[in-house]
């Protein structure tokens, strides 16, 4: 009798460890999916006022605007990545993995914001003498693009080496957005992994001391040894 | 995720973290019950009891054991000991000659190797005690132990005691992690287990049976390579009782480096599945109580978490290899890859959480055990570090033993 006790209460405890641990796992996904949407309301926040001011700018000139403009964006380029980062970091760890809804979602909308955020600094370059180099990934998912992850890996080492000076755009092509299909369309993507810097389009996979001879011949950065 | 591995994830981790509660709950509930043995009335007569030692190049350490037993806390015309010399190659022979000027000290002395379970029922066969404890050359026992261990045999049902086994002077590390494995599974846990009627092994260092029992059910397997194992189940077969003393004990050597340790469980273990194989019959039937159900349960953790564990080292090392080629693409730029780490509690996966409550169970055990076990715990803090992940190396020694068994290769003792 107290050995049937015994298997039994052991049974209940042990479930109730896996239940502890099970809702423990769900509370902290919650939290996850939290923390992903109080970083896209701020980048969406950003950009809203980024948009007034370029309005603003367009209204008003641009003395006044152009370095309220740039001090936002290089705080929106450091965020826009850490988001990224995040997404990724979060989805890999969902039981649904890559397929989670709730972080194809945040994918869709952040490689949206990515577009506007890309079109805006764009639209700065031009008019506000803007010295920072613009670098689009474009990728596709592991099973069609084998070279993508690792080219992701290369473009995420220089990010880190360059920091400010470079902006790097990444475009999930899988997602089937009109921005991203338009850029593709507009830079003749035939193949991914694709890296476009300053509108020259360099497909398949290069290392990173390749990257660099790419994007040291290309602009100035206070990295490279040899700047045009 | 793949939905198999998780499913395999959540059973393993259920199944094993309920064995652990159980063994938790069962130490709580029995604690008072641990230490007290049967003891021996003032009118008991004290049966004779034989002693067989098998000695195979034993050369070093039979003569610690034979003064250990002339140490017995037992009238001396009531014990017999019989050193059967298993053809050894050394000086085994001359170390034992000298005793058998002890007229209770006989010698079996083999030319030929014979194997240990062969030895062992050469050794019974000349028995002439009541009762026979088979005891291993390099092992050494508590003055006690006869006193303790034969109290046990007034339950006509018992077949079997087997003690508390203990490493002698464990020095370096590795000797230091498996005295508490020893402390915990060779003892405390064994404990339990009898009060459930689920001892699978009655250890080499010394049991004591029944000779009766043992004539019964045909003495050793010589077939065997885990002798001490084989012959629990067959006790188990013919509804004998195994009992456990933990108020005496039995200190003996251990394997000191890891290619000994490598040696030894890979025979242990590869018997323990050989034996299991043989004796299928007994699983998964009321007849033999628990003990049916427990063997099973037992494997199933064994086996389904070696599933799991090979899974996790392949994914573990794909992983590895398709990290080194993507650093061959940075020149091994190692440390801008540490510099975007960062901790993030909310990061931590449900793996990680089944991965952080395995390790506190086995603090758990580690702590509550050696508390029931009266042994000190800060006294041994480096072996404690190891004990709690010997899990890995456990694994790797399962895979072997599997291996082996699938393979019929042939293990010699």
């Amino acid at each position: 009798m107290v050995k049937k006790r015994i298997l039994l209460v052991g049974f209940l405890i042990t479930l109730l460890i896996f239940v502890t641990i099970y809702f423990t796992n769900i509370i902290l996904n919650k939290q996850r999916e939290d923390a992903i949407d109080e970083r896209m309301t701020s980048l969406i926040e950003n950009y809203e006022e980024m948009q007034t001011l370029s309005m603003m700018s367009n209204l008003f000139g641009e003395e006044g605007t152009c370095l309220i403009m740039q001090a936002q964006l290089l705080n929106m380029n450091k965020e826009i990545w850490e988001t990224g980062r995040k997404i990724d970091q979060y989805r890999t760890i969902t039981e649904e993995f890559m397929d989670d809804p709730f972080y194809l979602e945040q994918k869709r909308r952040f490689n949206l914001n990515e577009a506007l955020y890309f079109s805006l600094l764009e639209q700065m370059k031009k008019s506000c003498e803007v010295n920072q180099t613009t670098l689009l990934f474009f990728y596709q998912k592991k099973e069609n693009c084998p070279d993508c992850d690792a080219q992701s890996f290369v473009l995420t080492d220089i990010r880190h080496e360059f920091d400010e000076e470079l902006a790097i755009f990444s475009f999930d092509a899988d997602l089937d957005l009109a921005p991203v299909a338009i850029l593709a369309q507009y830079y003749n993507l035939t193949e991914y992994p694709c890296t476009i810097v300053e509108d020259t389009a360099h497909c398949g996979l290069y290392d990173k001391d390749d990257m660099m001879d790419i994007l040291c011949n290309t602009s100035y950065f206070s990295e490279c040894s040899d700047n045009p | 995720m793949n939905p198999a591995y998780l499913g395999l994830v959540y059973f393993v981790w259920f199944l094993s973290t309920y064995f652990i509660v159980v063994l938790i709950l069962s130490l709580i509930e029995y604690k008072e019950e641990l230490f007290i043995s049967p003891a021996l009335d003032k009118n008991d007569i004290l049966p004779n009891v034989s002693i067989i030692i098998s000695a195979f190049n034993e050369e070093e350490s039979i003569s610690a054991s034979l003064d250990s037993l002339l140490q017995l806390d037992y009238p001396k015309e009531k014990v017999e000991i019989i050193v059967v010399n298993d053809g050894s190659t050394d000086n085994t022979r001359e170390a034992v000659q000298p005793y058998t000027e002890n007229s209770h000290i006989h010698f079996i002395d083999n030319t030929s190797n014979k194997g240990k379970a062969a030895c062992l029922n050469q050794g019974i066969a000349a028995a002439t005690g009541e009762y026979v404890a088979c005891m291993d050359a390099d092992s050494v026992v508590d003055p006690q132990i006869l006193k303790k261990t034969v109290p046990y045999f007034k339950n006509k049902k018992t077949g079997a005691v087997t003690v508390t086994v203990l490493v002698k002077n464990p020095k370096n590390f590795l000797e230091k992690v498996i005295e508490l494995e020893y402390i915990l599974g060779l003892s405390l846990f064994l404990k339990i287990y009898s009060l459930f009627n689920t001892i699978q092994v009655t250890p080499g260092p010394f049991s004591i049976y029944r000779k009766s029992v043992v004539d019964e059910i045909g003495g050793f397997d010589v077939t065997n390579i885990t002798e001490d194992l084989e012959i629990a189940y067959r006790i188990h077969k013919a509804k004998y009782i195994i009992a456990f003393c933990m108020t005496t004990f039995v200190k003996t050597i251990i394997p000191n480096n890891f290619t000994g340790l490598y040696r030894q469980r890979r025979r242990w273990y590869t018997g323990a599945i050989q034996t299991a194989v043989q004796h299928r019959n007994m699983f998964f039937t009321s007849e033999y109580g628990i003990f049916g159900y427990f063997v099973p349960f037992n494997f199933a953790i064994i086996i389904l978490g070696l599933v799991l564990f090979i899974l996790s080292q392949y994914l573990l090392v794909t992983n590895i290899i398709k990290n080194i080629s993507l650093f061959a693409l940075t020149n091994y730029n190692f440390l801008a890859f540490l510099s975007l780490r960062e901790f993030d509690p909310l990061a931590l996966s449900i793996f990680g959480f089944f991965g952080i409550s395995s390790i506190c169970m086995t603090l758990l055990t580690l702590i509550i055990g050696m508390r029931f076990a009266r042994q000190s715990l800060r006294t041994r803090i480096p072996g404690s570090v190891g004990f709690v992940f010997m899990f890995f190396l456990y694994q790797l020694f399962w895979f072997v033993s599997l291996y082996t068994a699938l393979t019929k290769r042939k293990i010699r003792w």
